[in-house]
């Protein structure tokens, strides 16, 4: 289960980032507490990316499997960590 | 390297082993795999038939379709003609889309994994045979009788995606809209049956040593497949039974006037609807990306990061649904969301498509039948990605929604994305199941054809739409300037039509069905869907020390062949295969897998028969027909779960297993475990309707049943999850005899009904009827939803006690008793948070 919490971990933020934002919008449609809670949702989810990477980084000397599910999640990481900033600009511009 | 179950990995030094093998361990395994003949068609399990008539009935139904889409054409190439009416019209053009969707595009990827797999993975079949010839049996004759009711004018005929209020009784009086609803039911059965299948497939029964790292990449998609479906189809299932709960007995779920919303139907359709495109398009991705290393006759690219990609689109996909709705008016912010995250899933696909690139620029590819059409779908698919990001834009998607850009757009991806990779896979793999491969030069003529005809075809609805033709008009006005990209659009179709008349041409001429005498290997691939095969899939099962195992050890298929790996015979007599570990792939335990039996077919057929009757209004019949399904899917289950005499077995070089697992370690609970994930996304959609119609309709809301009805319900289910699992540790203790697993389970199942039965009791009691207001509706369908739990519960009491007293219940543990007591668990479960969230809100 650990293998699979780190490979998908990126994702896992990503899906909490976005649920978490289209509840906030749809409770407080064009209110302000909704653009506050974008920013603040946002900021955690990057934090938790953050944590996520720092946790994977811990395996530098893993080999065979464990280093390519290490490899994957750090790639997905990333991945995610830059869509949960282009999924918070909205807030931005809107 | 480290070991995930205790596995010593040192042990696959052994192999391959050197003594030679009994002359008559291959004959036995033969006779155990034997070829059904005749009538006993029907009653095949092994994934070899299956699969073949899996694809068969899907291909068949592409093609009945591709008709529609013809005389469609036909009636749109000039204004004003005559050819279909307007009620035949909107028949066949949401018969066109349904069957697409639903009979072709995600039976015919499920048929290919059902197909391939096995051999990918060497393994001799799928966990499930029985599953499989179910969910296809269940497939095919409910989706002919589907497809028959265009035949009397009973056809559905409101799109694809049936937007209420023009499906509910007051616009769509007749039962054409409940052909659709009761109609895709069975697929939606079939598609789940498949997924469940495919997911424990490709975790619990690779060859040793195929770790997560050499897991080919096919099965990776078929993984975040099967995964995306029992996600995503919960919705659809949810949509159907609430719509069709509202025409058939007036429950408001989509009536506005009492508390309902239209908008709750879009919704949940798109949450299923936008995922099922890459529903789709995974398993075609899984395949190209196969397809491509060998014809490039190279190595694949960033073979980690289009793994990354498929898990990224698996979640992503997830979160575009919404931009279907731009044009509904929701909160500005949302779709702000909704268009960012459309945008974003456009990543995961790109770094597939340069995945592709690369590994061709880099290879020496051979531009033969199955990499034109390749590179067709490659080309194709790019372009309906990239109109797909232009709609992802909300002032472009304003403009163009509804319009035949869409038309466009959605068969450049559909297209691209699946059906050019589809011939590319027929021409790729026809070689493992026919004894003749297919003409290179009819199919270079037959690809030709079909990606000009597409093109043709397509293209120009681009400008039919941004010129302002709507979707879904059975003709149009003269003077409008559509007549030339209409025509050519025609011209167009049917040039595709005849590229696809040509692959037929080809199949009558070199297609041979066999399982024992095929072409072999001749593009050259490296995954060991190419060793040498037979139903028993492959002689022994190898080791797996690579991607491309063929490619980096030449001995393997002679090793293979000659049984010197895992399993080269029957270890128990009977039909078998190793499970193994999800992440590295170690052996755990030997599986004794089903043979070929009557009880799937009659039970698909009986499936069909209670949806089919019930829609045309039988239901007597229809009830007569539910009833037998589930007798027929008891039979079929009386014959599993039962221990053979050696608990250990040698499954070659000294290495032993067990033969028996029960617990999480065993396939079958892990088959649960996704049901269960299947019914608990079921109810998650239904609290999301609940809580969603509160939430836009609050002033229809009346005071909830009240809370001290608790105080009898939910002591009433936990004493239903405690008994069974109370029965399930007592299973263990020998000197059991007065309170019995079996009793205690039973009980635990009358209290399930007791909770269900008090918590319908105490809402009846409040007044609230479910016709009164979508409060009503939607609470009474979360009560019904439980009380369908409760009632399997029960059933599940009567199977056991049955088994029971035949001694099947085996001791200390037991499969069919671990199984039915995590559902009563969990059904115990959602039946106290349904009571405790229908009391809380509202009012």
């Amino acid at each position: 289960m650990r293998s699979w919490l780190m490979l998908l971990s990126g994702f896992i933020l990503w899906t909490i980032h976005f649920f978490a934002l289209y509840i906030a919008a749809s409770a407080f449609p064009g209110q302000p507490p909704s653009y506050w809670l974008t920013g603040l949702i946002t900021i955690l989810c990057l934090a938790g990316v953050a944590f996520a990477v720092m946790r994977a980084k811990r395996g530098d000397g893993a080999s065979g499997m464990d280093r390519w599910v290490r490899t994957v999640a750090l790639c997905g990481l990333g991945l995610s960590g830059i869509a949960i900033i282009w999924q918070g600009l909205p807030a931005l511009i809107v | 390297m480290r070991s995930e179950t205790g596995f010593d990995p040192a042990l696959y030094d052994r192999f391959p082993t050197n003594e030679e093998r009994p002359p008559e361990e291959l004959k036995q395994l033969e006779a155990i795999w034997c070829k059904p003949r005749g009538w006993q068609l029907l009653t095949a399990v092994n994934n070899n038939y299956v699969g073949f008539f899996y694809v068969a009935a899907a291909f068949l139904f592409f093609l009945l379709v591709g008709v529609l889409a013809l005389v469609m054409r036909v009636q749109l190439t000039l204004p004003l003609q005559g050819v279909l009416p307007q009620e035949t019209y909107n028949q066949f053009f949401t018969m066109h889309g349904t069957v697409m969707m639903f009979l072709f595009a995600v039976p015919m990827v499920e048929a290919i994994g059902v197909l391939l797999l096995p051999q990918m993975l060497a393994a001799r079949d799928l966990p499930f045979p029985r599953l499989s010839a179910y969910a296809f049996w269940a497939y095919f004759v409910g989706g002919l009788c589907f497809f028959a009711s265009l035949f009397f004018g009973l056809a559905p005929d409101g799109g694809w995606f049936m937007y209420p209020p023009y499906t509910g009784m007051a616009y769509s009086p007749g039962i054409n809209a409940d052909f659709w609803l009761l109609g895709i039911g069975f697929i939606e059965i079939s598609a789940i049956a498949g997924a469940i299948e495919i997911i424990v497939g490709v975790l619990r029964t690779r060859a040793p040593g195929m770790t997560l790292e050499r897991m080919p990449v096919y099965a990776w998609a078929m993984l975040v497949f099967g995964v995306m479906i029992v996600i995503a189809f919960p919705s659809v299932i949810l949509g159907t039974l609430l719509l069709e709960l509202e025409r058939a007995f007036n429950w408001p779920f989509f009536d506005p006037t009492r508390g309902g919303d239209a908008l709750l139907w879009q919704h949940l359709f798109w949450f299923f609807g936008h995922p099922e495109v890459y529903i789709i398009f995974l398993p075609a991705s899984g395949l190209v990306s196969m397809m491509v290393a060998t014809l490039a006759r190279t190595r694949l690219v960033g073979h980690a990061l289009i793994v990354l990609a498929f898990l990224a689109t698996g979640f992503i996909s997830f979160g575009v649904w919404a931009h279907h709705m731009f044009t509904t008016g929701m909160p500005n912010l949302s779709v702000g969301f909704f268009s960012a995250a459309s945008m974003a899933v456009s990543v995961p696909a790109g770094i597939q498509v340069f995945s592709w690139i690369a590994t061709l620029a880099i290879g020496r590819p051979r531009f033969n039948a199955p990499t034109l059409f390749l590179l067709g779908g490659l080309v194709t698919f790019v372009i309906g990605g990239l109109t797909g990001v232009m709609v992802a834009m909300v002032p472009f998607d304003w403009q163009a929604h509804d319009s035949y850009f869409i038309v466009a757009h959605l068969h450049y991806v559909l297209i691209g994305g699946m059906v050019f990779p589809m011939f590319a896979g027929f021409y790729y793999w026809t070689p493992m199941t026919s004894s003749r491969p297919l003409s290179e030069r009819l199919g270079k003529w037959s690809f030709w054809l079909t990606f000009t005809g597409m093109q043709l075809t397509f293209m120009p609805m681009h400008l039919t739409g941004l010129m302002g033709m709507p979707r879904r008009v059975y003709t149009y006005l003269p003077g409008r300037e559509w007549e030339v990209t209409n025509v050519v659009s025609t011209l167009g179709a049917f040039a595709m039509g005849a590229g696809v008349l040509v692959f037929l041409i080809d199949l009558a001429r070199n297609f041979r069905f066999t399982t024992d005498d095929d072409a072999g290997n001749v593009y050259g691939g490296g995954t060991l869907e190419w060793l040498p095969t037979g139903l028993y899939s492959t002689r022994s099962i190898p080791v797996v020390k690579s991607l491309e195992p063929l490619w980096d050890d030449p001995e393997l298929a002679e090793n293979v062949e000659a049984g010197r790996y895992f399993l080269p015979g029957s270890a128990t007599g009977l039909r078998e295969t190793i499970v193994t570990s999800p992440l590295r792939a170690e052996p755990q335990y030997l599986q004794i897998m089903p043979g070929p039996s009557v009880w799937p077919f009659l039970a698909a057929v009986m499936t069909a028969g209670f949806f089919i009757l019930m829609t045309i209004h039988a239901y007597y019949p229809s009830f007569a027909c539910g009833i037998f399904a589930i007798i027929c899917v008891l039979r079929w289950l009386w014959d599993t779960d039962r221990p053979v005499g050696q608990e250990v077995v040698d499954v070659g070089a000294g290495i032993r297993l067990p033969t028996y697992v029960t617990g999480p370690g065993s396939h079958g609970w892990w088959a649960m475990v996704i049901l269960l994930v299947v019914i608990g996304m079921i109810f998650v959609m239904g609290v999301f309707s609940f809580l969603y119609l509160y939430g836009v309709q609050p002033r229809f809301w009346t005071k909830p049943a009240d809370l001290g009805g608790l105080a009898l319900i939910l002591p009433a289910y936990g004493a239903a999850g405690g008994l069974a699992l109370w029965s399930r540790h007592m299973l263990a203790r020998e000197a059991t005899q007065l309170w019995t697993p079996g009793v205690l389970f039973l009980c635990g199942a009358l209290a399930l009904a007791v909770g269900i039965g008090a918590d319908i009791w105490s809402w009846n009691r409040s007044g609230l009827s479910p016709s009164a207001s979508g409060q009503g509706a939607s609470v009474y369908a979360l009560l019904s939803l439980e009380a369908a739990l409760a009632f399997i519960g029960l059933l599940m009491a009567g199977y056991l006690s049955a088994r029971n007293s035949r001694g099947m219940i085996v001791r200390p543990r037991n499969n069919s008793l671990d199984l039915c007591v995590l559902f009563v668990a969990y059904a115990a479960g959602q039946g106290a948070l349904t009571a405790i969230l229908t009391r809380v809100v509202g009012g």
